[in-house]
């Protein structure tokens, strides 16, 4: 079994796959890669199925040595990868031997990178996702974030050929203004505040998470109508009271009791993943 | 936003797209109508719909997530193929839960809302027959119909980040079940030795929407020796 362990688990780093479908009406969120293409293309460049887990870093992608020889590739967020302290490009495939050491520090444009092992990672499978969802404490590895000191093995699977070329697929310099179609409960909204949700620029909140993105700005004057709870899916912008936005995202509730104003379309949720805490954000209505 | 109506089962149903793989379906009045949802519900979900991975139910609603894109009008067209006469209720099985109300940790709030004592509360709390409505917002949350009205009370002003595996709570004019360990703002009036939620079971809770559901009251004691005698 190949395996690598984790000398610093960065800010927050998971096993993400593309998700747990199906689980909802019992209250399980989808999870999976927030950014999911930057997920596949980590996947694709290092031969893999574009559905098998990888390692979702935040903010800050931590340290890990090598105990197998082995092809690896990271997507996303720009975070000045290195192996042995010498940078490596990332969306290509690199290889790496026994011993080897690769560092991801801050991510200076992004908010999340994808590390990709040529493979089949050992994780906890649960309800047919390997995705962690720490909220629960399932699925991943042991069902939260990877920790100092922790083994990650894995599968090596049938050799693939060894691709050069860096493959980009996304723009991370485009992710500050996003699509959206009008929610359910849009028309809940004053005339001047539907004015307002779209003129505005709102700012990306610390407490974002895997859960929502939560947004400051001028606040939105909620609609006096009581919400019933009812389903809800990622994408989904709910209006609570305080006026502030929230985008549900990959971990996100399954019955949300504020207004759906809006929903971000799936082709841009990858977008809302590259959001970091101080980060503008618009919206632009389509349909 | 579009969205058309559609009379299915006696009932007005409106039609909208929730995303691109999603599509909402509601009553047209923005209450409490479980019984109705669920009618639609057992009908979906003994009907094969291509494409279609889950089913969500609300209280006046219910969300159908598919696997990829799909057009309204394809899905309408669907829904009215469907026979909604035909009854699918599916069997709904009776479950009774112990229990420790002296668990609670909201008695003070929760005496001082509903103007009732703790042990009055108890008595109303477990002696009525609840209907599981519906799941979520997190993974086993149970949402139970049936509150008697003296017992409602609104949510906490300030939700905990923790709230203990089993927990029972009163939300507004609901009660329900913490299956796991998770942030809530309900009032916990106290606390189930049982497990209802299996991450390693397919479905991962044996509970349904329609399943009844008594409490019965536990002492503490009982509680800490749950499962020992067997």
């Amino acid at each position: 079994m190949s395996k690598l362990t984790v000398i610093h688990p960065g800010i927050f780093t998971t096993i993400q796959d593309s998700g747990r479908f199906g689980f909802g009406k019992y209250g399980v969120p989808v999870s999976g890669a927030m950014d999911i293409e930057s997920f596949k293309l980590a996947n694709q460049l290092v031969g893999n199925p574009h559905h098998y887990p990888v390692l979702e870093c935040t903010l800050q992608g931590g340290a890990y040595r090598f105990g197998s020889d082995t092809m690896i590739a990271i997507t996303g967020a720009e975070m000045s990868p290195a192996i042995n302290g010498k940078p490596i490009e990332v969306n290509c495939a690199h290889r790496v031997s026994k011993g080897d050491e690769l560092i991801l520090g801050f991510a200076e444009k992004g908010c999340r990178s994808y590390l990709a092992i040529h493979g089949l990672l050992q994780a906890d499978r649960v309800m047919d996702s390997y995705s962690t969802y720490t909220l629960a404490g399932f699925g991943g590895y042991a069902g939260r974030a990877l920790k100092k000191n922790d083994i990650l093995t894995w599968e090596p699977t049938a050799t693939v050929e060894f691709r050069t070329e860096i493959l980009k697929t996304i723009d991370l310099d485009k992710v500050h203004s996003v699509k959206v179609t009008l929610g359910t409960e849009w028309k809940w909204l004053d005339k001047e505040v539907q004015e307002q949700f779209f003129d505005s620029n709102f700012k990306v909140m610390n407490q974002s998470n895997r859960m929502g993105i939560r947004l400051d700005g001028h606040a939105l004057k909620s609609p006096d109508q009581q919400m019933i709870s009812s389903p809800v899916i990622p994408g989904i912008i709910q209006l609570p009271e305080n006026g502030k936005p929230i985008i549900l995202m990959k971990d996100g509730q399954t019955i949300g009791g504020y207004p759906r104003i809006a929903k971000v379309v799936d082709d841009d949720l990858w977008k809302l993943a590259q959001l970091k805490p101080g980060n503008s954000l618009s919206f632009r209505k389509v349909m | 936003m579009m969205s058309k109506l559609l009379q299915l089962n006696q009932e007005n149903w409106k039609i909208s797209q929730l995303g691109e793989c999603a599509v909402l379906m509601e009553l047209e009045e923005e209450s409490y109508q479980t019984t109705k949802v669920r009618e639609v519900l057992n009908v979906i979900e003994s009907t094969s719909i291509n494409h279609l991975i889950d089913v969500i139910p609300g209280y006046y609603s219910v969300a159908l997530l598919f696997k990829k894109p799909v057009n309204l009008h394809s899905v309408i067209e669907l829904l009215t193929v469907i026979n909604w006469t035909e009854k699918k209720d599916s069997q709904s099985q009776k479950y009774e839960v112990p229990v420790c109300y002296d668990l609670g940790l909201d008695w003070a709030e929760v005496e001082d809302f509903t103007q009732i004592e703790k042990a009055q509360v108890v008595e109303t709390h477990s002696s009525q027959v609840y209907t599981v409505a519906m799941m979520g917002f997190v993974p086993g949350f149970i949402f139970l119909d049936g509150l008697d009205s003296s017992l409602a009370c609104p949510r906490k002003s300030s939700p905990r980040t923790s709230i203990p595996k089993g927990s029972v709570g009163i939300g507004g004019q609901q009660t329900g079940i913490y299956s796991l360990e998770s942030p809530g703002g309900w009032q916990i009036i106290g606390r189930t030795p049982l497990s209802f939620f299996d991450v390693e079971s397919n479905p991962p809770i044996k509970l349904k929407p329609g399943d009844e559901l008594a409490f019965k009251a536990i002492s503490k004691k009982a509680f800490d020796h749950f499962g020992n005698d067997e």
